[in-house]
């Protein structure tokens, strides 16, 4: 057993902070690994790939069985989403050479750690799911205040967030198909 | 989205599904019951079912296929996980799939030779055919509803597995109402009425269980 263990049997059985710790604790290590197998993604590219593994493994945290070791579970997620993110983009990386060329003579290009594809499909999630998600992850709005804010329970707001993600996975699947 | 950002909310919604093998106990559960109704009310037990279920050669049938579904439930758990993929052994399939051949085998040699044509053909093979790949639809939508909840990273050998337990279940609900009790019938018949569900759900699998 060891930290990450800990983290997240913490977060499976509901502690939020313990959560956070833990995504963020792996997050550098999955952009390594999407890196390193998604090169010729770019570094946005990548970082779109890092957020789909992310809500990959949020949405699929209950298959992890509490006392076994974590990496093997992060890692068999992270490979499935990175070979799913090739097969689909599979043409788009297959620019010509210059295109490189060109992304590397420029200026530093986008916030390496700002992705696209996300804030695309929140988008596409109805008016008040997107403004959930969007006043917790951009503005940092506890449930609560979210609740606040639109007129609904803390409950119904977490409801509600829980809804968006499932979406989110399955805007992305239709999308890609 | 800032990846920050993004973990923020994620880390916001405390939810969990629940464990995937309970929910996969309770609805295969619901499917077997479900399928043991439906013989009974349709076509109805055997009159003998409790004196086949000690007569050796016959009572294997139920051994089998029985055998069939549990060591495939197990496998689907297994697949059921992102990791269970380099985990997952397929030789408790192989072996059930064995012994019913080396069964197929004995029942051959120790069938008179101008017995054996009629005791393969039976009377009720096209029932056979039939009540089986039916009685396997809820059991194997329950096992493929299951891996879909979980997060296979193999989903055609998922479906493969959820056919072949799926199938094994509904052949061994299939079994209290048949009266064919030469292995020479069931180990062939039951068998084609296996594979064919199996392959049918690998193909379902490699479509439904992406995620």
């Amino acid at each position: 057993m060891d930290d990450w263990g800990d983290l997240l049997a913490a977060a499976n059985s509901g502690d939020g902070r313990a959560y956070a710790h833990f995504l963020r604790t792996v997050t550098p290590v999955l952009r390594g690994v999407v890196r390193a197998r998604g090169a010729g993604l770019g570094e946005a590219g990548c970082e779109d790939v890092l957020q789909e593994v992310l809500l990959a493994v949020h949405l699929k945290r209950h298959t992890w069985q509490t006392g076994t070791p974590v990496r093997p579970w992060l890692y068999a997620i992270a490979r499935y989403k990175v070979v799913d993110a090739f097969r689909v983009r599979g043409r788009g990386v297959n620019l010509p050479i210059e295109d490189f060329l060109d992304d590397l003579a420029c200026d530093p290009g986008p916030d390496p750690t700002e992705a696209a594809d996300m804030a695309k499909m929140i988008g596409m999630l109805d008016g008040r799911s997107a403004k959930i998600v969007q006043m917790i992850g951009l503005e940092g709005a506890s449930t609560a205040e979210t609740g606040h804010a639109l007129k609904m329970t803390e409950g119904a707001v977490r409801v509600a967030l829980h809804r968006a993600f499932k979406s989110l996975a399955t805007l992305r699947e239709r999308h890609v198909k | 989205m800032k990846t920050e950002d993004l973990i923020r909310a994620l880390a916001a919604d405390t939810q969990i599904e629940r464990p995937i093998a309970r929910m996969l106990a309770v609805r295969l559960g619901l499917a077997i019951v479900l399928a043991v109704a439906l013989i009974g009310v349709t076509l109805g037990f055997r009159d003998d079912l409790m004196l086949s279920l000690v007569m050796p050669v016959s009572a294997l049938r139920f051994v089998l296929t029985a055998a069939l579904g549990l060591v495939g439930v197990r496998l689907a758990l297994v697949l059921a996980r992102p990791e269970g993929r380099a985990q997952a052994r397929l030789w408790p399939i192989a072996a059930v799939a064995a012994v019913a051949l080396g069964v197929l085998i004995w029942a051959y040699a120790a069938t008179p030779p101008e017995a054996r044509q009629m005791a393969v053909m039976g009377k009720t093979m096209v029932a056979c055919l039939v009540t089986i790949p039916l009685l396997s639809i809820l059991p194997v939508t329950a096992l493929l509803v299951s891996i879909r909840q979980g997060a296979t990273t193999a989903p055609a050998l998922a479906g493969f597995v959820a056919g072949a337990a799926g199938s094994g279940f509904a052949a061994m609900v299939y079994a209290m109402h048949c009266t064919e009790d030469s292995p020479l019938f069931y180990v062939t018949w039951y068998g084609i009425a296996i594979t064919g569900v199996t392959l049918v759900s690998t193909l379902i699998g490699a479509r439904v269980l992406r995620w």
